[in-house]
This record gives structure tokens, sequence and C-alpha cells, in this order.
């Protein structure tokens, strides 16, 4: 890695370890712990923190904002087509 | 565990390996979904399915059918579906195929298409230093409230399709990996791999978003 000029090796593992698996940590698909090492480096590492809590804090904004309003008449529409598709049986 | 006690959607093949096959058979000692209770079941999912839909198809007309199909292929295929399963990953995998089978080829694109390689932590990295974490995080801040919904929704879009798909059921639908390996009949590590490509493309644009909105430090990076 690189850019890495704040990020000290502390805590379990090193830097690289931990950003090597940045998303398996955020996207809670780490074992407990593998997760508590993580943990533990961002306690003692305020570079690899930060990283982490951008990546973070980004992909929350992502899901909120592809949330989308579905119309309501469209709702109506799927379920007079179940509906329908019952009745044909 | 989107496979077990599914069959695949109408017109899509069967596939041929022994496992495949048997992960798609019923099983016997579980109970079968109802048809009647599907809309029940089924509809509080349709916000989510849609906002999917809207991203694969990119207008409304289209999202709206593939939605419409995909639950009239869900309804028909109830019965196969193993009560007590998972309900939302099933659906998932319809509309996926659905989608794949219908508007991919319409969109004439190849099948598999590369990112150029883009770095880790592309938009950390271009932010900037601050003299102070306080600073910093006021950048950040600025960034991150200052790209609209349009902008993220465009990043979403602009990804090929074997990186968007992945992408939309992880980051919209918090879907977990193994889920997403099963509805893309892709291995876990490909999945893993896609999702990590996908976001960093997906970050690059919105750098160049976060850019033509004024929203980049003095000391910034450009694209």
């Amino acid at each position: 890695m690189t850019n890495n000029e704040d990020c000290v090796d502390v805590g379990a593992g090193n830097c690289d370890d931990a950003l090597a698996r940045l998303y398996e940590y955020l996207d809670n698909e780490m074992d407990d712990a593998t997760a508590e090492g993580i943990r533990s480096h961002l306690d003692g590492c305020g570079g690899c923190h930060d990283r982490f809590d951008f990546e973070r804090r980004l992909k929350v904004v992502v899901k909120q904002r592809l949330e989308e309003d579905v119309p309501q008449q469209f709702i109506a529409k799927l379920r007079h087509a179940l509906e329908e598709e019952a009745a044909r049986h | 565990m989107a496979g077990r006690g599914v069959r695949p959607p109408a017109g899509q093949p069967r596939r041929s390996s022994l496992t495949t096959q048997v992960r798609w058979m019923p099983v016997p000692s579980e109970r079968m979904a109802d048809q009647a209770t599907f809309a029940d079941d089924a509809m509080q999912y349709a916000k989510q399915l849609y906002a999917a839909a809207m991203r694969m198809t990119r207008n409304p007309a289209d999202a709206e059918d593939l939605v419409q199909e995909t639950y009239l292929k869900a309804y028909r295929a109830y019965d196969t579906f193993t009560a007590g399963t998972n309900l939302k990953a099933w659906l998932y995998r319809i509309l996926t195929n659905t989608y794949i089978n219908k508007y991919r080829k319409a969109a004439r694109r190849p099948d598999e298409v590369e990112l150029g390689d883009v770095e880790d932590l592309y938009m950390y990295r271009r932010l900037g230093s601050e003299e102070s974490a306080d600073a910093a995080r006021t950048t950040e801040d600025r960034v991150l409230d200052g790209l609209v919904e349009s902008d993220i929704k465009r990043a979403v879009e602009s990804l090929p399709e074997n990186f968007r798909i992945p992408v939309l059921l992880a980051d919209l639908e918090g879907l977990s990996y193994q889920e997403i390996a099963d509805i893309l009949e892709i291995p876990i590590g490909t999945v893993m791999s896609r999702l990590h490509r996908g976001r960093k493309a997906m970050q690059k644009a919105l750098w160049e978003f976060a850019s033509k909105r004024g929203l980049l430090p003095e000391n910034a990076e450009r694209p």
C-alpha cells in the first residue's frame, strides 16, 4: 500500500492486512474473532480508523440515496396483476 | 440460503450438474409455501425490488415491467418455494435472472466487461490532507452530504452490469456474499472481487460528480 504514512502498525495485525479486509469487515462478513482483531487494530491506529470510517459513512450514503419511492399506482397494479393471475387458476 | 427448494424461474435452463439439480429439488420434509399467502408474504419486498430494478433497467417503465414479471413468475412457482427459507433472496434471484435474460440481450453489451484499474480508497486518498481532524471531517462531510441522489444513482448506473448487480445486491439490498453468489451463480471469491472493483469504480465516478459540484477542497486532487 502507499499513502499509509500516518499509519502505525499497532494492535492485531498491520495496516495492510486490515485494509485488505476493509469491505469484509464493513459488510459483516467476518467471524467474530477476526472482526475483533480488526477492531483492536483500528483502536490503536488513527489512520486506519479514519479510512474505515470514511468507507463506512460512504456505504450508508450510497444505500440511503439509492432508495426509490415506489409509485403507489404501481403497487396497486401489481396487486391487481396477482389477483388476476390467481383468478385464472 | 437462496438455493434449497428453489426451482429455476420459468425459461431458465436447468443446470446439468448433480449438485445444482439437487439444490433445486423440493425438500419433502419441509412445508411448501402456499400460493394463497403469496401477496401477503412477498409484497413487503416490492419497494426494494423496484429500487434495484430501477438501477438495472435505468427507467421506470422497464423497472415496473421487470418487477411485475418477477412477481408473476414467483407466484406461479411459489409452491416450489420452501416456507421459512429466504424469500427475499429467492425474489432477487428471479428478478436478476429475468433482467439478465430479457434486457441484457437487448442492450447488446458483452457479457463480461472489464473495468480499468482504480486505486483502493479512491475518494479518501484524494480528499487532501487537512491540518486537524476536525477540518478533515468537515471536508469529508461536505463531499458526502453534497453528493445528491442523482449522483449516486448515475455512478451506480455507470458500472458495467457484471459489477453493477453485485454492488446493488450488497449496497442497496444488504444481501450477504453467499446470497449474492447463489443468486448470480458465481463463486463467492468472484462476488468479493467484483464488489471491490465495482465500488472503486463507483468512487471514481462519484469523485467526478463531487468535483463538478464544487465540493472538493482547494488542495484536493482533481479528476
